[in-house]
């Protein structure tokens, strides 16, 4: 027990060692690269605005978005309110960046988390269908569909979906996290739930198909190996032998795989809430960009990135759990 | 066995789940409370999200604020009428305005609106470092309850106009949070915003102008194609839309071009290229575009209807000037198509095709330009695409790049650039033309157009006294009878379209008299909200 406690805490350690200076790397490299990039965002901000603005406002907007200042100095400056704590205030939204950011998490992590979910258990499923069922019409069938699925951008699925889903048969709303014209409080549980779906069917669908053909991959080579052949031998069924020899084996790789998605999943999801018109970290990231909101953006970014690494060390942690040699393996080397 | 079971199990859920949503959604519940059917809703979907509601920040800047009140506000043909003001009085020198306003006026939480909550308002809006600008006024001051008292620096004609789009915030309740939880005196009353999703509003019932007859507005947020996708399903009553998508018919719904002021044209350095840079280093002048034969040719020799008929899918209508349709615009700015009188230009100052390339040159030098757009927006390209195709009739070459803004800052002051504009303030025309800002980063007047004639009537009309004689001021800045900024004159614009903002709207609904809408997208459609109105007569 104290060794398994160990273990944990020493992966906490090196992953937050290893989290705060990614922070920091990815910090800088996203500030580097919108001081870079040929938008201005003020020049944005008074297109938007629809009205002539002279030139002491314009210096007054131009001292609000901060960008008269040197990147180096914006970039230290802004850095340092960081460290105390403070994201900043989005100068589109002239909101404090954390507030946005709180506000559009729990939508998010609910899209992501039923597509995640929804993407593991049919990639899962249908990989093994693939896998015991190899070259057979099941698995040619399933794999020209994942091939097919993941070569298809998630936004055109989504745009797909809503086409037929929403305006032929409309089965599903149009978008949003709620009903059109409902107080916040009068959202029920099953309505939200009714708006997720096909987000998240969407989001799913566009990402399961790695992990399928990963995991049908695996298992070929589980069914290929000694210890299937003389399991054979004894005279074990297909579905036997899956169970007693193949899951254990193939679910390492797929669960590696599938907390390593994150990333592409908070990718695919600004797409996906583009589309639905769903209010999350996704569509508030691109109206950043688009906007030239630079404390937003990057908030978002090292929200993102905070995200991700926290699935991968997830991802750490289970392997322990699922397999007793990684525990006596990591035992020995973590921290070394 | 039982494992066996179990996994089977697994796969049928996996395989299930993706039946079970269809299944699902069939017999989900019909669910909006208070839209579509009954006849005092409406939803509209527009595709910008405002940034805050609070209007010392830029809320509803350039059109009425809807949850506030203002001490002015524009009619439908945007001139002036009281609305919190019951009188107002200027000084002579043009620098103290006295407002006396209504006493029965209240904020939506009860309070009284009073003289110091617009003092209140103009002061922070003053400092608030965002749209509205106020940079020209001294001191706002409550003399008592009903009296307010403005001190101006400079007499400045465009005060109303400001005050027509500022919104009172009530000073009691006042805070960091009230951009999201607004409170105010207009015809709405602010319920909710669920930000990029949708806005709530209510009939404000102690209103104390006419209550509006539509009670109930949801504005939601989506872009144009989810906002035909919405419309297709029925999903709301008015929704923005574009010149590419309007062309799509929907039951049940017909689309309403409305008339704006968004602008499309393009500056022409009036300037010769004497090798001078500007202070950032950016090259001046363009030895072609700095003849006004040359500019007047173009302006002459293109067909502005077919364009918005090709372009637009005939959502658009002909531009003469940067304000077309506005009070403070000349109607002498319009000018007819006529090749022959602009083939006649080009030839009368010696412009001839001497080498047969299909060019006119003068001099050994070719009447050829670049014409430069911020490439990602594909109404301009194909504007300014289609007015290249055109003017090489008259043998003028014009090469057309898409380019970022960063690099058009530094090749506006030497190159035409496709541009647009279009404000419900006439200031606009003072940042254009005026001789101070010629040259300037602020892409008002790149082309380098100064004039002292024009600077004249500009100041005349900044610190006119009244509305009328600013007007007048600004109509003679485009053609006084002999010079001007308008095609007919200096010409250091072509002006080509300007662009209907198209909208669906579900048979049935009225939105009322739409003032000419400004360059902003969306939020003008719903600034005459209270004159929306279903007909009696049933939907269709």
């Amino acid at each position: 027990m104290n060794e398994a406690l160990k273990r944990i805490f020493r992966i906490f350690f090196t992953y937050s060692i290893r989290t705060i200076s990614l922070l920091l790397v990815v910090s800088a490299i996203s500030f580097a690269l919108v001081s870079a990039s040929p938008m201005n965002p003020v020049q944005q901000y008074i297109i938007g605005l629809g009205t002539a603005v002279s030139p002491q406002q314009r210096a007054e907007i131009e001292d609000y978005w901060g960008v008269n200042e040197p990147p180096i100095e914006r970039y230290f400056g802004w850095l340092s309110e960081v460290l105390h704590g403070n994201l900043g205030e989005s100068a589109f939204y002239r909101r404090p960046v954390a507030a946005v950011i709180g506000e559009r998490f729990w939508n998010s992590l609910a899209l992501m988390l039923c597509a995640w979910l929804l993407s593991g258990v049919i990639g899962f499923g249908l990989g093994c269908v693939m896998g015991m069922y190899q070259d057979r019409w099941a698995d040619k069938i399933i794999k020209k569909c994942c091939y097919i699925l993941s070569s298809v951008p998630t936004f055109w699925l989504g745009l797909v979906f809503l086409l037929v889903f929403s305006v032929w048969l409309k089965w599903f709303p149009i978008g949003f996290s709620a009903p059109i014209g409902v107080r916040g409080e009068d959202v029920t549980f099953g309505q939200r739930l009714y708006h997720l779906i096909l987000p998240a069917f969407t989001l799913g669908l566009a990402s399961f198909s790695n992990i399928a053909l990963h995991t049908r991959q695996k298992l070929i080579d589980v069914f290929n190996s000694e210890y299937v052949l003389f399991a054979r031998a004894r005279g074990e069924g297909k579905w036997t032998i899956l169970c007693r020899h193949g899951l254990r084996n193939i679910l390492f790789p797929a669960l590696t795989l599938q907390f390593a998605s994150f990333a592409e999943l908070f990718g695919g999801s600004v797409m996906a809430e583009n589309v639905f018109s769903y209010p999350g970290l996704g569509s508030a990231v691109s109206a950043a960009g688009l906007n030239g909101d630079v404390p937003l953006l990057l908030g978002i970014t090292l929200f993102s990135v905070l995200f991700v690494s926290a699935g991968n060390m997830i991802a750490n942690l289970l392997y322990g759990v699922i397999n007793p040699q990684v525990r006596a393996f990591s035992a020995q080397n973590y921290g070394s | 066995m039982n494992i066996r079971k179990i996994i089977v199990l697994f796969l049928a859920m996996s395989v299930l789940l993706m039946t079970a949503c269809g299944n699902n959604s069939s017999e989900a519940p019909k669910e909006n409370n208070f839209i579509t059917d009954s006849k005092d809703s409406v939803v509209i979907a527009i595709g910008s999200e405002p940034e805050t509601l609070d209007p010392t920040q830029g809320w509803g800047h350039g059109n009425s604020p809807i949850v506030q009140s203002t001490l002015v506000k524009y009619t439908a043909d945007l001139t002036f009428e009281n609305d919190l003001a019951t009188d107002y009085k200027l000084s002579p020198d043009g620098l103290i305005w006295t407002f006396t306003i209504r006493d029965d006026a209240f904020f939506t939480d009860g309070e009284k609106v009073k003289a110091s909550d617009i003092a209140f308002t103009l002061e922070t809006a003053k400092t608030a470092q965002g749209s509205v600008d106020l940079t020209y006024m001294e001191s706002a001051v409550a003399e008592d309850d009903t009296t307010v008292v403005v001190t101006l620096s400079k007499p400045t004609s465009i005060f109303l106009n400001t005050l027509a789009s500022i919104g009172v915030v009530p000073e009691h309740v006042y805070d960091k949070n009230y951009g999201v939880n607004p409170i105010g005196s207009g015809p709405y009353r602010f319920v909710e915003w669920k930000p990029q999703e949708q806005i709530l509003f209510t009939a404000n019932e102690n209103y104390y102008g006419d209550i509006p007859a539509i009670k109930n507005v949801t504005v939601v947020f989506m872009s144009e194609d989810a906002a035909l996708a919405a419309v297709q399903a029925g999903e709301v009553d008015v929704a923005y839309s574009t010149a590419t998508l309007g062309t799509t018919e929907v039951d049940g719904y017909h689309v309403e071009a409305i008339a704006s002021a968004d602008n499309r044209g393009f500056t022409l350095p009036v300037l010769p290229n004497e090798g001078k840079t500007t202070q950032s280093g950016a090259p001046i002048g363009n030895d072609v575009t700095c003849n006004l034969e040359i500019r007047q040719a173009i302006a002459y020799g293109i067909h502005r209807q077919q364009i918005a008929d090709v372009v637009l899918n005939g959502f658009g209508r002909p531009a003469y000037s940067e304000n077309d349709g506005m009070p403070w615009n000349n109607p002498e700015v319009v000018i007819e198509t006529d090749v022959e009188y602009a083939q006649k230009l080009l030839d009368d100052a010696g412009w001839i095709d001497t080498d047969g390339d299909g060019i006119v040159e003068k001099n050994g030098l070719k009447a050829e330009f670049s014409c430069i757009y911020p490439s990602g927006d594909s109404v301009r390209q194909a504007i300014v695409a289609a007015v290249a195709e055109q003017v090489k009739a008259l043998g003028i070459q014009i090469n057309v790049e898409g380019t970022s803004w960063d690099e058009i800052m530094q090749r506006m002051f030497s190159d035409a650039v496709m541009m647009g504009w279009g404000s419900a303030i006439p200031n606009e025309t003072y940042y254009l033309y005026r001789s101070d800002g010629a040259l300037l980063d602020d892409f008002y007047n790149p082309e380098g157009y100064m004039s002292d004639v024009t600077d004249g009537y500009l100041d005349a009309a900044m610190e006119a006294l009244t509305v009328e004689e600013a007007n007048e001021n600004w109509k003679k800045v485009q053609w006084d009878g002999t010079a001007g900024t308008a095609m007919r004159g200096e010409c250091p614009w072509v002006w080509v379209v300007n662009l209907d903002h198209v909208t669906y709207v579900r048979d049935g609904l009225s939105i009322g008299n739409q003032p000419i809408h400004g360059h902003g997208h969306g939020l003008p459609l719903i600034q005459n909200l209270q004159e929306w109105s279903w007909e009696s007569g049933g939907l269709l």
